[in-house]
């Protein structure tokens, strides 16, 4: 097996990343390649440093994006740099350089959804359907062409974090599918195809405007609620609520049958379609 | 509560239940999509809030780990 890639750098974190990392190294005497995992930003449960450590796989901790953009910017060999749930956004100076190539994988079906927390957004709007996409990286954020596409459904009920970890196996399934073509360099890649109001997504926008207003169907609100719900991560910050002209502040919620109701203080129950009932706790703010 | 707790544990994590060692998250027994679920689940049933501080490796090591962290939230 053959490639011209002397290094292969994979940058991220979570499952995903970890799952990768771990294929990437299994065929790495195949193949002849060095590889290194850089962690952009660290997080309080992953276990991708434990897998260096067991593999020997060289790591090193770059919080800092001007730090990494150096480091990355002073390879010599010709690389092939792995994004993986990633934020880090490459600079065009890197991005341009001959000997670099870099594959990025985005949870949604570009060219639609590009930008940040994309499982959010597909929930927000009542998508029934998603998945993800490995493309080339361009000076553009996520506009280079495609590589390889996986789908997925959403279900009623999903959640964000739910929705994540389906995105991230599909995402190692769309890899391990491609990965040998990406070595060879015989990808035939898709270029994509922008449409006029294409709207990119930013790390500052959250759904509803973080607002959870009740006045709104309660099918709404259960859609808001679930595509910012990614446990205790602060991808958001908590919705804000009015409640009886209090300001109040979401803690959790919940559907549930009819028949495990349960009157407490600072609970609200909205009567679902389905014919379920949406539970939402929530405390008053001072 | 610590039935509760192992009835929770087992319907996420089976394995959970059995292992016997102090990491199951450095182990690949646990991850951290089960624990944002398990949260979710001690959350409603103790009527607790597990503050993101607490979600960390150590207090999800074992279930023993689990079962002092929801002591210590109920009591607080």
């Amino acid at each position: 097996m053959e490639t011209d890639f002397r290094r292969v750098v994979v940058v991220g974190y979570g499952k995903a990343t970890g799952n990768i990392l771990k294929y990437v190294d299994d065929k790495k005497t195949d193949y002849g390649y060095s590889l290194e995992f850089i962690e952009h930003e660290p997080h309080a449960l992953s276990v991708t440093g434990q897998i260096c450590k067991e593999r020997g796989i060289p790591y090193a901790s770059i919080p800092d994006k001007k730090k990494l953009g150096g480091y990355l910017g002073g390879i010599k060999e010709e690389t092939l740099i792995l994004s993986a749930s990633n934020n880090f956004l490459f600079p065009a100076s890197l991005v341009e350089r001959e000997n670099i190539t870099i594959i990025n994988f985005h949870n949604a079906l570009l060219p639609d959804y590009p930008g940040r927390n994309a499982p959010s957004w597909v929930i927000y709007q009542g998508e029934s359907q998603t998945g993800i996409t490995w493309h080339y990286v361009t000076a553009g954020v996520d506009e280079g062409s495609i590589i390889i596409q996986k789908t997925c459904e959403i279900g009623p009920d999903m959640k964000a974090y739910e929705l994540t970890e389906r995105l991230m196996d599909l995402a190692c399934e769309g890899f391990y599918e491609c990965f040998a073509a990406v070595l060879a360099k015989s990808v035939q890649a898709r270029p994509q195809q922008f449409s006029p109001d294409r709207r990119m997504y930013r790390s500052t926008q959250v759904p509803g405007d973080g607002f959870l207003d009740l006045k709104k169907e309660p099918e709404e609100l259960y859609r808001l609620l679930r595509s910012v719900d990614y446990g205790k991560s602060d991808i958001f910050p908590p919705l804000q609520t009015l409640v009886d002209g209090a300001r109040a502040e979401v803690l959790r919620y919940r559907k549930i049958a009819p028949e495990k109701r349960k009157d407490e203080e600072k609970m609200l129950y909205l009567s679902l379609a389905d014919g379920n009932l949406l539970k939402i706790k929530y405390r008053l703010k001072g | 509560m610590e039935e509760k707790v192992l009835e929770i544990l087992e319907e996420y994590c089976e394995e959970a239940i059995s292992y016997t060692g102090d990491n199951m998250m450095e182990e690949g027994i646990i991850d951290s999509f089960t624990v944002i679920n398990i949260v979710s689940e001690l959350e409603d049933a103790f009527d607790i809030e597990v503050d993101a501080k607490y979600v960390v490796a150590e207090n999800f090591r074992n279930k023993e780990a689990i079962i002092d962290l929801v002591k210590r939230l109920v009591e607080e």
